[in-house]
């Protein structure tokens, strides 16, 4: 009996696994100088649709963004978000978040 | 009673309070992001006292002052600021004069004419311009009569400004500069001379030390410099010549900066006063508020 309720809850856990795999966004902001100055940034993200994280580093100048399974970020989409900011977007990185795992 | 003229450099030490940003003193050329909110708010307690007229006048102006800054698109940028005044005249013999109200509210807009950007790094340089509303009550009386303009809550006048701002801001810290010149009109038989100002502001990170990719507060020490002339004033089309002149301020300040909310505070301290006449010298403005993003 143990051993099938630990493989029920075994399954469950994969399956919720699975249903979170999305994808990853790096991208490269120019500009962000302060917390302060992220904060907008993050709002703008954070009024996405399917955005499940976001990270700022402003150290090197990235913004990684975890989006669900089935979600996208456009690079024309991402230059306005920022532009309107007032910050300069560079490039996007696309990483599927189960090729992640993977690694 | 002193003329309204020899307290007129009351009135330019309330008007750099527009910041939305960086420096405590006045204003910057960060970003304010398309349809994002900016709240500041300022406390400034104000005193002259040195009365080289010998009459022991002593002059209090407390006030709270709230800026609200609006991102209307990626380069303009617009500013309300409406102050909350409470002013005290002493003076030896026992009189004391006194009011307290809304101020005048100012509006202007920024406009980024230029922007650099690096990691980590941006340099931006913008043209600021507004008008301030003769909003405060300006007619305000006790049992002496009627209140010299510089203790009315407002001042009666359409008064207007424009400028340039810079701003080199870096993780390590931040370098930021403003020239403006305000324009006055005359109201009440009484005109304000004009004030050109030069600030200036030095920002260094003191805290974190070293960043991690999860630092996201910042503790700032800050040291500003304001540069400030007025012209003389009038009265009933007189000039006044207890009136302009030039101060400078050395102003150390802290800045507590994460992503929602700023806190700073910081001390004005008059380090030269060349003041016409019996103009009433200032003693120190110390200055303490927040700023919070929405």
């Amino acid at each position: 009996m143990k051993k099938l309720i630990g493989s029920v809850l075994l399954f469950l856990a994969m399956s919720t696994a699975a249903f979170a795999d999305g994808t990853q966004y790096r991208m490269r902001v120019d500009g962000l100088a302060c917390p302060y100055c992220a904060y907008g940034i993050e709002k703008k993200l954070g009024k996405i649709d399917g955005v499940e994280k976001i990270d700022v580093d402003l150290n090197n100048g990235l913004v990684t963004v975890n989006v669900a399974e089935g979600v996208t970020l456009t690079d024309a989409q991402m230059a306005k978000l920022f532009t309107d900011a007032g910050f300069t977007f560079r490039s996007m990185v696309t990483v599927p978040l189960d090729e992640k795992k993977a690694h | 009673m002193r003329p309204a003229g020899a307290l007129a450099s009351l009135i330019i030490l309330l008007a750099p309070v527009h910041a939305p940003a960086a420096p405590i003193t006045f204003s910057t050329a960060l970003p304010v992001g398309e349809g994002k909110f900016i709240n500041r708010e300022q406390l400034v307690f104000t005193r002259s006292g040195d009365d080289p007229g010998n009459n022991g006048l002593v002059v209090d102006v407390d006030a709270l002052v709230s800026v609200l800054a609006y991102g209307a698109s990626e380069k303009l940028a617009l500013f309300a600021t409406l102050p909350y005044l409470k002013k005290e005249l002493r003076q030896s013999g026992g009189v004391r004069r006194s009011s307290k109200g809304l101020g005048d509210l100012t509006i202007f807009g920024r406009y980024t004419l230029f922007q650099r950007d690096g990691i980590g790094r941006t340099l931006r340089l913008g043209a600021i311009a507004g008008i301030k509303a003769p909003t405060g009550d300006d007619d305000e009386t006790d049992a002496l009569g009627r209140l010299p303009i510089p203790l009315q809550s407002g001042t009666g006048s359409w008064d207007s400004f424009i400028g340039v701002v810079a701003s080199s801001e870096t993780l390590r810290g931040g370098f930021h500069s403003q020239l403006t010149y305000q324009a006055k009109t005359a109201a009440n038989n009484f005109e304000a001379g004009d004030v050109s100002r030069l600030d200036l502001s030095w920002q260094r990170r003191v805290w974190p030390r070293a960043l991690q990719p999860s630092s996201n507060a910042f503790l700032y020490g800050v040291l500003e410099a304001n540069i400030i002339h007025s012209r003389k004033s009038t009265v009933s089309g007189q000039v006044n010549d207890n009136s302009g002149g030039t101060t400078i301020f050395i102003t150390p300040g802290i800045q507590y900066a994460s992503k929602k909310l700023i806190l700073e505070a910081a001390v004005q301290i008059p380090v030269y006063q060349d003041l016409n006449g019996t103009a009433l010298e200032n003693d120190y403005v110390l200055r303490a508020g927040f700023r919070v993003n929405y």
